[in-house]
């Protein structure tokens, strides 16, 4: 009979235990059952007022179900303090984070990375050279005769000084001379750089620029090494096969001379408003290097044969975004430089 | 220069449309601008670049281009038979007083003149060509400019210097010569111009009367009362007219032409032309009675040799000789066989042809580049050398755009102005020459003054404002130009002392590139542009290279900025130095690491670096790190919180062993620095 009712306990305590939601509230039903004034406790105290043979009977009986009891409230215990209330930890997930900002790299800087990763991939070396450049460089040793129209080709920041005459640089091509008076052909070189041309800004025109310079001696380079490596420039950076075609121009520094067109990458080719409907886009201007200018290098005249061409980064990077007016590149805005 | 499309047409044989022909001369000669068409007659314009200004600018030069491209040569290539007869040359002395600035003088006297319309035919091809008919004599001087590219003028004969005693005897006397002092002319265009003693001049025996290749003057224009002229043939030093049309900033046709060089044998042909067409539509029954060719030293046609494996190697084709010598002999050069090729012989007219290069141009554009094939570089498979300072401040760029900083480029120029709202001086600063404008009458000697305006600028749009640099600044010190490459930022925004996140940037950033022993010291400005209260300069060991601060409020009122700013300067090459060496692993210590805090009460006077140099002398190798994590101000006592970490790499340092280093380090900070440590 006893027994009976000692089953009847622990069934209840089981029972009871799994519809706990707490600790606490596990810990009264624990109490409840084998705390002081317990079920079982009661049971297991008036053990002594049970005759003997009953006792023997009983009292494992009742050990064993205190046992399972407390491992049961254990376990239970366990599973409870694993228990995670997830509604508490609920968060609205569509609220902002928590502001944090990666900073832009100007897009002049974004254009010279790529355009000179891809010359770097095709062995050329990246040479620099002043921004503030001695007339000899800018324009004699490039073969630019003195009081002459080619020098209008380029308008040009004088510096005022006594001594020899400065200039800010109108091109990035006296560093071809600077480089060559140290260095023997054969190499390929490209010359990245801040340029100055004296005219008034508007949304076409600035007087700061930014340049980009190819120079490649060897010799026998010639014009077809030119039409391959420009052809192979073009389509890596804009990504997609691109056509260069030239026509014929003057640079006093290169003869013959070629103003170079790419197909337009945004028709590619088939003509629309950007392209003027040529299909073709100006790109910059390039030549083979004029004899005069390796003589005025230090080379021997008539030993070497190279190509130099030159584009701006400028105008390169606003067909590539369609930007609108080439006077944000200097403004400083970061509505500007936020958005690369 | 604007041609008239029928003309090149009637003239070259031409059977192309104008938009084939632009198309065409586009990609073999010259770039097309644009055109206009009116009826059957198309205006076209075409930009001649300065090493073809000597024959091109003419209708005649574009027809033998068209004809060369179209592979064909020139017919009727002189339209003017040379004047025969001999020509009364005694009654006009033409004296070129300055054989290098005028090399051949033609003038020729022509009688019975009648001024009235010119004929139709070459008005219209006057109009079609941008330039506006007048009368015919006038318009005879221009149709020869554009036909052949010789600039003539025509003075009424009665003007020039008889004071109106106009006697069958005369006798005139002309000088090429350089203006004398104080001299001065009335030109065409109805101004007065003052001229300089290197104005070349044509003068009678009383004064200038016409800026030579520039400009004729005023008093002897033609009228419609002109009976007689004195038709001007010559050819001036282009350096010259180049310098005397820039001097008085005038430009014309004429002007234009000499300042790109002319052949002198073209004035030959240009007189004997125009005396033709005075002959044919100047009056009934016009007379030469005087003409005077003054030409000391004759050009001559010279020679080139071209070789044809080099031409072939430089355009990288093998275009056949036979080829070469067609499109050459097209375009009205003479061609000999040579042992390598070809001696070429060049008529005076192409000045632009001297060296070898100059033909294979020739052959090259007229074969057409876009004939020439590609051809892969063949050359050593091999990396090229680094630049290490482009890749440096790559690195530096990518680090500040990690901490939040975005990137800006300002002007390398500032004015006046800038120099004053930052206090600073203009000495030292290099000057431009010829500025467009205000602001770009200086080269920058500091980043600073541009950024303070990107800092303005940018604060009306956002609330912070975190910005950097890398450029070049200019100086001049004792006789030098320097360049000197730098990198600049700079922080705005709500914080009472913003110095502080730009500092913590500063620090990360110099880790980051590897710069070791970095130390601060407050510093006394050197300019107005600093708040003096909020400067410091940075050290690595004992190697200044650079400043870090506020920028001062006053500084900031003028720029309209009404938040606190901060900035700092580095020299990238300096830096670049500090930071060669690669990384070594330094192995992580087994052994814990334990934290100990410190609170002290300090003197307003103390500063926090000496404060930690003295822990960290104290506890030497046992301080592994010194973190601030409190500062506390209260009733002018300052109080600083401190965590630091004890361990050794050697060993697991005891309770007591700790105890002891943190007893050492209390008690010296007591006794050096007089603080008071809180239990």
């Amino acid at each position: 009979m006893t027994s009976k009712k000692i089953d009847e306990i622990k069934s209840a305590f089981l029972k009871e235990i799994e519809n706990s939601r707490s600790e606490r509230e596990l810990y009264d039903i624990k109490v409840k059952y084998v705390g002081r004034s317990g079920q079982l406790t009661k049971i297991l105290k008036n053990l002594k007022n049970v005759p003997p043979e009953e006792r023997k009977k009983i009292g494992p009986l009742a050990n064993v179900a205190r046992q399972a009891i407390e491992r049961a409230y254990e376990a239970r215990k366990k599973e409870l303090g694993e228990q995670v209330d997830w509604e508490k930890e609920r968060i609205d997930v569509t609220l902002p984070g928590k502001k944090a900002q990666i900073g832009s790299l100007h897009p002049i800087t974004l254009a010279y990375r790529e355009i000179e990763q891809i010359f770097s991939s095709m062995g050329f070396e990246v040479v620099e050279g002043p921004e503030l450049e001695l007339e000899k460089y800018n324009f004699d040793a490039l073969n630019f005769p003195k009081d002459h129209p080619a020098r209008d080709m380029q308008d040009t920041f004088w510096i005022k000084s006594g001594g020899s005459k400065r200039v800010l640089r109108t091109h990035t091509s006296p560093v071809q001379v600077r480089y060559m008076e140290k260095n023997k052909p054969p190499f390929r070189i490209i010359v990245p750089g801040r340029v100055f041309r004296n005219e008034a800004t508007d949304a076409k025109h600035e007087h700061t620029l930014h340049q980009f310079e190819a120079l490649v001696v060897g010799d026998d380079v010639n014009v077809g090494h030119f039409k391959h490596i420009a052809k192979q420039f073009f389509s890596a950076y804009f990504g997609k096969e691109t056509d260069i075609r030239l026509r014929p121009s003057f640079f006093p520094f290169t003869e013959p001379s070629f103003e170079f067109d790419i197909t337009c990458t945004i028709c590619s080719g088939k003509g629309c408003p950007t392209c003027k409907n040529a299909g073709w886009i100006e790109i910059g201007g390039a030549g083979m290097v004029n004899q005069n200018v390796f003589v005025a290098a230090g080379y021997p005249h008539n030993h070497f044969q190279g190509f130099a061409w030159g584009f701006g980064i400028e105008r390169l990077v606003m067909m590539k975004h369609k930007i609108d007016d080439i006077r944000w590149f200097e403004s400083g805005d970061l509505r500007f430089v936020k958005q690369f | 220069m604007k041609y008239s499309y029928l003309w090149l047409k009637e003239l070259s044989g031409t059977k192309k449309t104008p938009a084939q022909l632009a198309e065409l001369l586009t990609m073999r000669a010259f770039e097309f601008e644009e055109m206009k068409t009116e009826g059957e007659e198309t205006q076209m314009e075409f930009s001649i670049l300065p090493n073809r200004g000597h024959d091109a600018l003419s209708h005649i030069g574009m027809a033998r281009e068209i004809c060369a491209i179209e592979g064909r040569k020139l017919k009727n290539g002189s339209l003017a038979s040379l004047l025969e007869a001999k020509l009364p040359s005694s009654r006009l002395k033409v004296e070129i007083k300055d054989k290098n600035l005028c090399k051949r003088y033609i003038g020729a006297v022509v009688e019975n003149i009648e001024v009235g319309p010119s004929p139709k035919w070459m008005q219209k091809w006057l109009l079609a060509s941008g330039v506006k008919p007048i009368n015919n004599v006038v318009d005879i001087t221009n149709y020869v400019l554009l036909e052949l590219g010789q600039p003539l003028h025509a003075f009424d004969f009665e003007k020039i210097a008889f004071n109106g005693n106009l006697t069958s005897n005369w006798k005139l006397n002309f000088q090429i010569r350089k203006a004398k002092k104080g001299e001065n002319i009335k030109l065409l265009d109805e101004k007065i111009y003052g001229l300089n003693e290197n104005d070349l001049v044509i003068a009678d025996r009383e004064k200038p009367i016409a800026l030579a290749g520039v400009m004729g003057g005023f008093d002897s224009s033609i009228t419609d009362k002109t009976t007689s002229i004195i038709l001007e043939s010559a050819n001036f030093d282009a350096v010259s007219i180049r310098k005397t049309r820039t001097r008085h900033n005038i430009s014309t046709e004429s002007s234009y032409r000499f300042e790109r060089e002319i052949d002198p044998n073209l004035a030959g042909e240009g007189a004997a032309r125009a005396i033709e067409l005075l002959q044919k539509f100047g009056g009934k029954s016009v007379k030469i009675v005087a003409y005077s060719d003054i030409y000391p030293k004759k050009v001559n046609p010279w020679t080139v040799k071209l070789d044809v494996n080099y031409a072939n190697s430089l355009l990288g084709e093998k275009i056949p000789a036979a080829r070469m010598k067609k499109i050459l002999e097209n375009l009205g050069l003479k061609v000999r066989t040579w042992k390598l090729g070809f001696q070429v012989g060049v008529p005076t007219r192409r000045i632009d042809l001297k060296t070898p290069e100059d033909l294979i141009e020739e052959i090259g554009r007229i074969f057409g580049y876009e004939n020439i094939k590609e051809q892969p570089l063949s050359a050593d498979v091999k990396t090229p050398p680094q630049n290490a300072k482009r890749n440096f401040e790559n690195k530096l760029r990518d680090a500040l755009a990690g901490l939040g900083f975005s990137e800006v480029m300002n002007y390398s120029f500032y004015g006046a102005e800038d120099i004053a709202k930052c206090g600073l001086k203009t000495e030292g600063h290099i000057e431009i020459e010829n500025p467009l404008s205000m602001d770009q009458q200086y080269l920058r000697r500091a980043l600073i003054p541009n950024m303070l305006k990107n800092v303005g600028l940018n604060l009306k749009n956002f609330d912070d404002v975190k910005i950097f640099e890398v450029g070049k600044k200019f100086r001049e010190k004792n006789g030098d130009m320097l360049e000197i490459s730098l990198l600049n930022c700079m922080l705005a925004n709500e914080s009472k002392t913003p110095f502080f996140e730009l500092k913590g940037a500063l620090e990360a950033l110099l880790s980051n590139l590897g710069v070791e022993n970095v130390k601060f010291e407050a510093a006394e400005p050197e300019c107005p542009v600093w708040n003096p209260a909020r400067l410091a300069k940075i050290f690595s060991g004992n190697v200044k290279i650079g400043k870090i601060g506020e920028i001062n409020p006053a500084i900031l009122k003028k720029y309209g900025i009404k938040k606190r700013v901060a900035g700092f300067g580095l020299k990238i090459d300096d830096l670049l130095e500090l930071t060669k060496k690669s990384a070594v692993f330094k192995p992580v210590s087994k052994f814990p690491v334990v934290e100990r805090d410190l609170s002290m009460f300090i003197n307003k006077l103390a500063n926090y670096g000496e404060i930690e140099t003295n822990i960290r002398k104290s506890g030497g190798k046992l301080v592994s790190s010194v973190e601030l994590f409190d500062v506390f101000e209260k009733e002018g006592e300052k109080s600083l919180a401190l965590r630091l970490k004890i361990g050794s790499r050697e060993k697991t340092l005891t309770s007591a062993e700790i105890d002891g280093v943190m007893k050492q380090i209390i008690y010296r900070l007591e006794k050096d620095l007089k603080v008071k440590v809180r239990k």
